[in-house]
C-alpha cells in the first residue's frame, strides 16, 4: 500500500513539473514592425490663376490616395495638422509636425501653380525627426494644365516617395490593370489605372475575350479569344493599337501566361484531345509540350523571380488542384490537398502563390470561394478574403504588396484590390460585369 | 509449489528494506523541498528580475532610438537605461585627471598641456555615439537601429565612407531595418530552439542599393537561425539606391538578430 502511495505521489509531482513546460505562444512573421507616419498637407497655390483650386484638389486627393494605398505608411489625419499653409521648406516647423498630435515621421509638401497653359508642381519630402538634414527628396514637375496631368504628377511624386521609403520597391501609382468587361456588349479587354480611374476599352476582337495577360515590358497583351476557329490565343500590341498575328494550334487553346523575360508564353491547349500545358516562343514558334497526364491541365503561371518553375491547375485527381513543376516539366508536386483550387498567381519575388480556393467543396459544404496566399517553400497558407461571394482571378501588383481580384460579393462580378495581407479591400469598377484582372509588371 | 514458496519467502524479506527506502526517499524529498525553499527564497527575486529585465531591455532599446519609427512599448524601465548612460559621463570627467600619466612619462617636456585637450574632444564625440546602443551590450560599434517582432529582435549599425551615414540618412537606415525584418522568416528556425545567442550578419550596400558580401560575422550556434538570417538578406534584391547626395560608393552594415520563441 505504501509503495502504491509513494508511486502515485511521485507521478503527481512529475506531472506537475511537465505541465509547467507546456507554455506555447505562436505568432506570425513580420509582426510588430510599425508603419511610418507621413503627413501630406494641402499643396499651396503658387499663382493666382483661377484653375489652381480645381487642379490642386485633384492633385491632393490623388497624392494622399497613392500614399495611403501604398501599404507602408500610416497617414496622419489632417485634423491633427498644425495651422498655417506649407508651400516651401521655409514654412515647415519640424517641431510642430514631429511632436504629438501629428507625430509625423515624414512630411510631403509643396506648391502647385498654373501659368498660362502649363501646370508646375514643386514637391519636397522631409524627414521630420532629423532636423539637421531633413530633406529626403525635392522634385519639380511641369505638364500641360489638365486634371489628368495633375493626377499623373501626383502619381509620379508618390512613386518617388514610395521608392525612397519603401526599401527600393518602385511604387505602382503609374501601373495599369487590364481586365475583361462586357459593358460594351461583348467581352473585350479593358484597361484602367491602378486606382480604378481612367477606364477605357482596348480591344475590339469580337466574339468572347478572356484571361488578358500583359507582357513584362507592357507592350503586348495575350488573351484567349473565341472566334470562328474556336478558342485561340490572340495578341494585342499596345504600341500599334491593334491585334497582331499569332498562330493557331488547334483544339481549345486558352490561358496564356508570359515568362518573366517576356521571351516565352505558356498556355493550355487540347490539340491532342486532353488539355495540356505547352510553351512557345513569344512569336508562336517552337511549340513544346510540358504535361502528359490524363485529366485537364490549365492556367499555367511562371515563377517571375527565377523563371524556372511553372504553377498550374490540374484535374488529374478529380477536383482541380494547384501543382508546381520545373519549367521543363520535371519535379511535379501538388501544393493544395483538398477542395477546389484554381487561378494560381505567382508573387513577383517568387515566394508566394495566390489562388482561389473552395476548401470544402461538395453537397452540404459552405462552398465559399476565397483568395488564399501560400508560401511556396513551406506550403503554409493564409486566407485573405472572408466577405462571402465568389472571389477569383487574383493578380499581383509589381510591388508585391497589392493584389487585384474579382469578386461578386456585391451581387455582380467586379474588380477589387487589396493589400497582400487582405486589408484595405476596395472596389475599383462599378459599371457592368468586370472580370479576370491582370496587373501590369510596371 | 516449491517455486511459489520461494517467492513468498522473498516477499517477506523485501518489506523492511522497502519501508526503509520509502522513509529515506521521503526524507530526501522533504529536505530537497526545504533546501529549495531556503535557497530559492534568496534567489527567487533575482530569477524573476532577470527574466523581466530581458524583456524590458527590448522595449528600452526601441524607445531610445532616434529613428522615425514609433516605439513599440512604453516601459518603465526605459528610464533606467538612460540613467545608466547618463552615469557614464561622470567617470569620464575624471579621466582628464588621469591624463597626467603622460606627464610622468614626459616630465621634462612642458608641452603636455596642449596635448591634453586634443584627446578630450574625440572622446566626447565617441560618448555621443555610444549612447544609442547602450544597454544592449552589443558589438563595439553598436546597433544603430532595432526592430522588434514579438520576442524576436534584430538590430544593426551602418558605417559609410564619412562615418555619418546613419545620422544624415536616417530614413534610409529605417528602410533597411524594415526590409530586413520583413524578409526574415522566423519559421525557418528550428522549432525546438526557444532561445539562442545573437547572430551577427555583415553586408555591404552598393550605390544601386543591392546587398553584397553577406557574411555571418558571429554565429549564434544554432545553424538554422544563422541560415534564416542569411536568407533574409539573400532574399533582398535591393534596398533602393543610396541617396543621391551621398558621396561614398558603398555602406557597410552590421545587422544582428535576436531570436526568442
Amino acid at each position: 500500500m505504501r509503495k502504491v502511495l509513494l508511486i502515485s505521489f511521485l507521478t503527481v509531482i512529475c506531472a506537475s513539473m511537465a505541465s509547467a513546460q507546456t507554455d506555447w505562444i505562436r505568432t506570425g512573421t513580420g509582426l510588430g514592425v510599425d508603419k511610418l507616419r507621413i503627413a501630406v498637407p494641402e499643396f499651396k497655390a503658387a499663382t493666382t490663376e483661377a484653375r489652381n483650386a480645381q487642379l490642386q484638389k485633384v492633385f491632393d486627393e490623388t497624392l494622399r490616395n497613392d500614399l495611403g494605398n501604398a501599404g507602408i505608411f500610416e497617414m496622419v489625419s489632417p485634423s491633427f495638422f498644425p495651422l498655417g499653409e506649407v508651400g516651401a521648406p521655409a514654412d515647415v516647423k519640424l517641431d510642430a509636425w514631429g511632436n504629438p498630435p501629428p507625430n509625423a515621421g515624414m512630411i510631403a509638401f509643396g506648391n502647385l501653380g498654373v501659368t498660362g497653359e502649363n501646370i508646375a508642381v514643386q514637391g519636397w519630402l522631409y524627414d521630420v525627426k532629423n532636423p539637421q538634414n531633413p530633406q529626403v527628396l525635392g522634385k519639380q514637375y511641369q505638364e500641360k494644365a489638365s486634371e489628368d496631368n495633375a493626377r499623373l504628377i501626383a502619381h509620379k511624386f508618390a512613386d518617388e516617395i514610395i521608392l525612397r521609403l519603401g526599401g527600393g520597391v518602385p511604387g505602382i501609382a503609374e501601373s495599369k490593370i487590364f481586365f475583361v468587361s462586357s459593358r460594351g456588349g461583348q467581352k473585350e479587354v479593358w484597361q484602367m489605372d491602378y486606382d480604378g480611374a481612367g477606364q477605357s476599352q482596348l480591344t475590339k476582337a469580337g466574339g468572347i475575350s478572356l484571361g488578358p495577360k500583359v507582357s513584362p515590358d507592357g507592350s503586348r497583351i495575350a488573351f484567349a479569344n473565341l472566334g470562328g476557329g474556336g478558342w485561340n490565343i490572340a495578341m494585342y500590341s499596345r504600341d500599334l493599337g491593334r491585334l497582331v498575328k499569332f498562330p493557331s494550334y488547334g483544339g481549345t487553346t486558352i490561358s496564356p501566361a508570359w515568362s518573366a523575360d517576356g521571351a516565352k508564353l505558356a498556355f493550355s491547349s487540347s490539340r491532342t484531345g486532353d488539355p495540356e500545358i505547352y510553351i512557345v516562343n513569344s512569336d508562336g514558334s517552337a511549340l513544346k509540350r510540358l504535361t502528359s497526364y490524363h485529366g485537364p491541365d490549365v492556367s499555367p503561371v511562371w515563377n517571375p523571380k527565377t523563371g524556372a518553375q511553372i504553377a498550374f491547375v490540374s484535374g488529374r485527381t478529380g477536383l482541380p488542384q494547384i501543382y508546381v513543376m520545373d519549367a521543363d516539366g520535371a519535379n511535379l508536386q501538388r501544393v493544395t490537398n483538398e477542395g477546389y483550387a484554381v487561378s494560381p498567381a505567382w508573387s513577383p519575388n517568387g515566394q508566394f502563390l495566390l489562388f482561389a480556393w473552395i476548401r470544402h467543396y461538395g453537397p452540404g459544404a459552405p462552398g465559399a470561394q476565397d483568395i488564399y496566399i501560400m508560401d511556396v517553400a513551406s506550403h503554409q497558407w493564409v486566407q485573405l478574403t472572408h466577405d462571402g461571394g465568389r472571389n477569383d482571378f487574383p493578380s499581383w501588383a509589381p510591388d508585391g504588396r497589392h493584389i487585384v481580384f474579382q469578386s461578386n460579393r456585391t451581387g455582380r462580378d467586379e474588380i477589387w484590390s487589396m493589400l497582400a495581407d487582405g486589408s484595405q479591400q476596395k472596389q475599383l469598377t462599378t459599371n457592368g460585369a468586370n472580370t479576370q484582372p491582370n496587373w501590369s509588371a510596371k | 509449489m516449491a517455486m511459489n514458496a520461494d517467492i513468498f519467502d522473498e516477499r517477506e524479506q523485501w518489506r523492511a528494506p522497502l519501508v526503509v527506502s520509502a522513509v529515506l526517499h521521503g526524507t530526501l524529498f522533504v529536505s530537497l523541498i526545504g533546501y529549495a525553499y531556503i535557497v530559492g527564497s534568496g534567489q527567487g527575486s533575482s530569477w524573476g528580475n532577470g527574466g523581466l529585465g530581458g524583456d524590458a531591455m527590448n522595449a528600452t532599446l526601441v524607445t531610445s532610438i532616434p529613428l522615425p519609427a514609433k516605439p513599440n512599448a512604453t516601459n518603465v524601465l526605459a528610464t533606467e537605461n538612460k540613467g545608466l548612460s547618463q552615469s557614464q559621463p561622470k567617470p569620464k570627467v575624471e579621466e582628464p585627471e588621469a591624463i597626467p600619466i603622460p606627464d610622468k612619462k614626459t616630465k621634462i617636456k612642458p608641452s603636455t598641456k596642449p596635448v591634453t585637450p586634443t584627446p578630450e574632444k574625440p572622446r566626447e564625440v565617441a560618448e555621443v555615439d555610444n549612447k544609442i546602443p547602450f544597454g544592449e551590450g552589443g558589438p563595439v560599434s553598436g546597433p544603430y537601429g532595432v526592430f522588434n517582432a514579438n520576442g524576436a529582435k534584430g538590430g544593426f549599425s551602418m558605417t559609410g565612407g564619412t562615418g555619418d551615414f546613419g545620422s544624415r540618412y536616417g530614413w534610409y537606415v529605417d528602410a533597411v531595418r524594415r526590409k530586413v525584418s520583413d524578409n526574415w522568416l522566423r519559421y525557418q528556425v528550428d522549432p525546438n530552439v526557444s532561445n539562442a545567442q545573437r547572430v551577427y550578419i555583415t553586408f555591404e550596400i552598393n550605390r544601386s542599393g543591392a546587398p553584397g558580401n553577406i557574411k555571418v560575422e558571429q554565429s549564434s550556434g544554432v545553424p538554422s537561425l544563422d541560415i534564416s538570417a542569411m536568407r533574409a538578406l539573400q532574399r533582398i534584391d535591393t534596398f533602393g539606391p543610396l541617396p543621391n547626395d551621398y558621396s561614398g560608393s558603398r555602406v557597410s552594415v552590421e545587422f544582428w538578430f535576436d531570436y526568442k520563441r
